[in-house]
């Protein structure tokens, strides 16, 4: 249950703050999150909120452009496919999440 | 334990977020900041624009007189509506930058010898060798020039003082989430726009047409062969006929014009890497139909000029609109105006004029300090330019420069010794100061053919060839450009820079320029050929000048009666090559049956029943151009072998010389023992080609033979990055109407028809008119280019007209 409340409060508030601060403002957002909400799995929770914040973004970008710039984007970076650029922004995102939630719930851990 | 594992848990953290803002160079290749670069509230999936863009919210902007009205139609062309010229120029900038920001900033930096800011020095240096090249021939010289000029011009510093404030008005709006895609990707920001920018881009237009030449290579020639072989190898002027304009005993010349100019022949012969030189491909077609051969009985104007397959596009399309001002066209994103297009009653449409506007000078410096060089007998001191390069991942680098009166010195001790110009001086028409954006501003506002004229009386660079129409029921057409007085031979070969009397004496007046205005034979038409009849009193010398293409048009035309608009569309697409029927008889009549193998004898067969068209689906263009291309190495061996600079001669002299005189000693190939002729070279050429095809399917297994895959078109992004480029599928050849080559083609198509009750145009070019790889507009014109289907662009006459076919409206006000 803590889990769920975590994972949601992540992405609401990432998503807000993201809309108007710099990317690695998912971080802090997750780091206090980690913190405030220490759940059994914090690493897991940041990870997957983050991911799946961005998954989701970056997919209603998507959805309204006809362009192939994600794929375009694919052979620039060297992965492949559109598909593998989510899997690519899924995993930084979801990365620096699981990290700063992980960071969080250790320091309210020390307390 | 816990306090460990906190403190490496959080370095993790941080460790892994700088490494994310952070751009790295990977084996060479950039990585951008993969956390920035992939976040989707500012990275790249920031740039994906829906397709469906409703109106954008009103603007203020800083610098706006009076309210402006974008209103911008389905293609996503704005059409600008302000109360005056400033707003006008203003808005011109604002809107070009929104959509083609990027671009503009990376032509000026590559223009200015800059592109080692953004993208570092390149392997082996290339890039840093590409941009000092550039500031040794003078850009920012030419472009500071053109600057100084601009501002004793009351129109030129209002356009591109306005334009100027515009598009800084845009980039001042931009956060890292709105800009462009490729700041994203190599991760560095635009700075703030100038007008020195408007002027290098001209500069830059200028190189890629003007700035050929040939006179070391013509030198060269004159050493090794003599003077009888060089007018027999490169004639000033082939044996083509149908020149731009014809009418014998015309001309008359205003300026005395002396009988030769002594040469400067360099003592050596040394083996050099040469510039890199505009592909022949790059040529242009334009034509203007009087109403006595058009259906409507009023005027009709076409024009595709050819230029480099880059996208984004060369060109943008836009409508300027003000109480003075109603004009429509092309335009090249960082200049004011429109260069390209329709007034409400005159359409006007470019190709390049091809002179040479080029010399090279020995220079005799007084030691090696190269502080002093000879003039007339004095010792004058030369000025020497430090150039910063501040190299992206590289310290600065500096570079000195050393100009003489005649102009910089490219090639020395310190950058390409080995180039046979080391030491030279180069002179370049663009150099000097002109007034070239006044033309365009006066162009853009003429309603007629003296309007017409009069615009183009100062008008000195890039030198082109316009046709003009109007809805007077006139058509004309003007060589417009600042043209050198040459004597006799003076700029086919290297010059005495010693002496001040093998300099530019005098330009040719505007009078006495080649001009023709409504000929009886009812059109005007230009393709790069010879300008001018045998009886035109100046001099004229070239790199090389058109032989088929304008042989064509002019065949097609003349044979137009009630030309509609839709026939001047479809002969804009025409691919029949002139150059395949006027030599494959003669030239297959050289193959004889038992030195041919079996399927070469099939192949020839073909040939001789091919119908002289490059269609995509064919294969006899492949075999041709193949043959062709063999026949040039086989011919001219001693040529592309020589450990010196030398120039082939020309495809239409090659094939000329080939059948007329079959025993030329250049036909002996010097690699046999055999003592060969032009029939052995045909023959011998033939084979290679039919092995070279056969090569080609073993290498593309799972390509049909056919002349688009063989061609292999591409438009390539301006970083040459393949995910950004675009491929294309189309016919035509560069001796074709449809001149699409491998990289080379129509840049933009249109055709105009002038009607008393007002103008009506067609037009379309390979790309969109948004820059951004993630809208729908970056490459949406590129189908209907392919196959000649040319969109009605409207000229609207305020911006109610518009509003029913528009996809949005953009309000622009003062603060």
């Amino acid at each position: 249950m803590r889990f769920i409340v975590q994972f949601i409060a992540i992405v609401i508030t990432a998503h807000l703050l993201g809309l108007f601060l710099p990317w690695y403002a998912c971080a802090a957002v997750a780091f206090i999150a980690g913190y405030f909400l220490k759940s059994s799995q914090n690493f897991l929770a940041g990870f997957l909120a983050i991911a799946v914040l961005w998954t989701f973004n970056a997919w209603m970008a998507d959805l309204d452009s006809s362009s192939s710039l994600p794929l375009r984007v694919a052979q620039l970076l060297g992965v492949g496919s559109a598909g593998m650029v989510y899997v690519l922004t899924a995993v930084v995102g979801g990365l620096v999440g699981g990290f700063a939630t992980m960071s969080g719930a250790m320091l309210k851990t020390e307390n | 334990m816990r306090i460990i594992k906190l403190l490496v848990s959080l370095f993790l953290t941080i460790g892994l977020i700088v490494f994310l803002d952070s751009r790295w160079v990977i084996m060479g290749s950039p990585i951008p900041p993969l956390g920035k670069f992939l976040s989707p509230f500012q990275g790249f999936w920031n740039n994906l624009e829906p397709d469906d863009v409703t109106d954008s919210d009103p603007l203020t902007l800083r610098g706006v007189k009076n309210a402006i009205t974008v209103v911008y139609d389905t293609l996503a062309i704005p059409h600008i509506f302000a109360s005056n010229d400033m707003d006008v120029y203003f808005a011109q900038g604002y809107v070009t930058a929104r959509d083609r920001l990027w671009q503009m900033e990376f032509m000026t930096h590559a223009a200015a010898g800059r592109v080692s800011e953004i993208i570092g020095a390149g392997p082996d240096g290339v890039i840093l060798d590409y941009d000092r090249g550039q500031r040794r021939l003078g850009m920012v010289y030419a472009a500071k020039h053109a600057l100084e000029a601009l501002k004793q011009n009351q129109d030129e510093m209002i356009m591109v003082e306005k334009y100027t404030e515009g598009v800084n008005a845009y980039i001042a709006s931009l956060s890292y989430e709105s800009l462009p895609f490729e700041y994203k990707l190599l991760d560095y920001r635009p700075e703030p726009w100038t007008a020195l920018k408007c002027a290098l881009l001209i500069k830059s237009m200028a190189q890629s047409l003007c700035m050929s030449d040939k006179d070391m290579e013509m030198t060269n020639s004159l050493k090794l062969f003599g003077a009888d072989t060089v007018d027999l190898l490169y004639p000033d002027r082939e044996d083509v006929g149908d020149p731009i304009v014809d009418h014998p005993g015309n001309w008359k010349a205003s300026r005395s014009i002396p009988d030769s100019i002594p040469l400067a022949l360099p003592a050596d012969l040394i083996k050099l890497i040469r510039l890199p030189r505009p592909d022949p491909g790059i040529g242009s077609n334009n034509w203007a139909l009087s109403g006595q051969r058009t259906a409507s009985g009023h005027p009709l104007l076409s024009g595709d000029p050819h230029l480099n397959l880059n996208i984004p596009a060369i060109w943008y399309a836009i409508q300027l609109h003000t109480p003075n001002i109603s004009v429509i066209g092309a335009a090249l994103p960082g200049v004011p105006g429109i260069v390209i297009g329709s007034t409400d009653s005159l359409a006007w449409s470019i190709t390049n004029s091809q002179r040479d506007l080029v010399d090279w000078y020995a220079i005799t410096f007084q030691d090696a300090r190269r502080e002093r060089f000879l003039l007339d007998g004095e010792w004058i001191p030369t000025v020497k330019d430090v150039e910063h390069f501040r190299v992206r991942d590289h310290e600065e680098v500096m570079d000195t420069i050393v100009f003489t009166d005649w102009g910089p010195i490219p090639y020395d001790d310190h950058y390409h010794p080995d180039d046979n110009r080391n030491q030279y001086a180069f002179r370049w028409v663009a150099h000097d100061p002109s007034h070239d954006l006044a033309g365009i501003y006066k162009l853009n506002r003429a309603k007629n053919l003296k309007a017409f004229d009069d615009a183009l009386q100062t008008y000195a660079s890039p030198a082109m060839n316009f046709a003009v129409a109007s809805t007077k029921g006139d058509i004309g057409m003007r060589i417009a450009g600042r043209f050198p007085v040459r004597r006799h031979n003076e700029g086919r070969f290297v010059l005495d820079g010693t002496r001040r009397s093998s300099g530019w004496q005098a330009f040719i007046p505007a009078e006495d320029q080649i001009a023709s205005l409504n000929p009886a034979r009812g059109f005007e038409s230009s393709a790069n050929q010879y300008p001018v009849d045998s009886t035109y009193p100046y001099y004229i010398t070239a790199t090389s000048f058109e032989a088929y293409r304008n042989r064509r048009i002019n065949e097609r035309l003349k044979s137009m009666t009630a030309a509609t608009p839709g026939d001047m569309m479809a002969l804009q697409m025409d691919h029949f090559s002139l150059m395949a029927d006027e030599n494959l008889p003669w030239m297959l009549a050289q193959l004889d049956a038992k030195s041919i193998p079996e399927e070469g004898r099939r192949i020839a067969q073909s040939l001789s029943e091919w119908d002289r068209m490059n269609t995509p689906d064919q294969t006899m263009p492949i075999y041709f151009a193949l043959w062709i291309r063999n026949v040039l190495t086989l011919s001219w061996d001693e040529i592309s072998e020589a450990n010196v600079m030398l120039e082939r001669p020309t495809t239409f002299t090659t094939l000329r010389l080939l059948k007329t005189q079959p025993t030329l000693s250049f036909f002996d190939r010097q690699a046999t023992p055999e003592k060969e002729q032009a029939g052995d070279i045909l023959r011998q050429s033939f084979i290679l080609a039919v092995d070279e095809v056969n090569r080609w399917k073993k290498e593309h297994p799972d390509l049909d033979l056919t002349w688009t895959n063989f061609k292999d078109t591409r438009i390539n992004h301006l970083l040459r990055l393949g995910p950004l480029s675009e491929s294309v599928m189309g016919g035509g050849s560069a001796d074709a109407i449809n001149a699409l080559s491998r990289n080379h083609g129509p840049s933009w198509r249109m055709v105009v028809s002038l009607e008393p009750s007002g103008i009506r145009m067609w037009a379309t070019y390979p790309g969109g008119q948004s820059g951004n790889a993630g809208s729908f507009y970056y490459n949406n014109l590129i189908p209907s280019w392919e196959q000649g289907r040319l969109y009605e662009l409207q000229m609207l006459a305020d911006p109610t007209e518009g509003s029913e076919h528009a996809l949005y409206t953009l309000h622009i006000s003062n603060e």
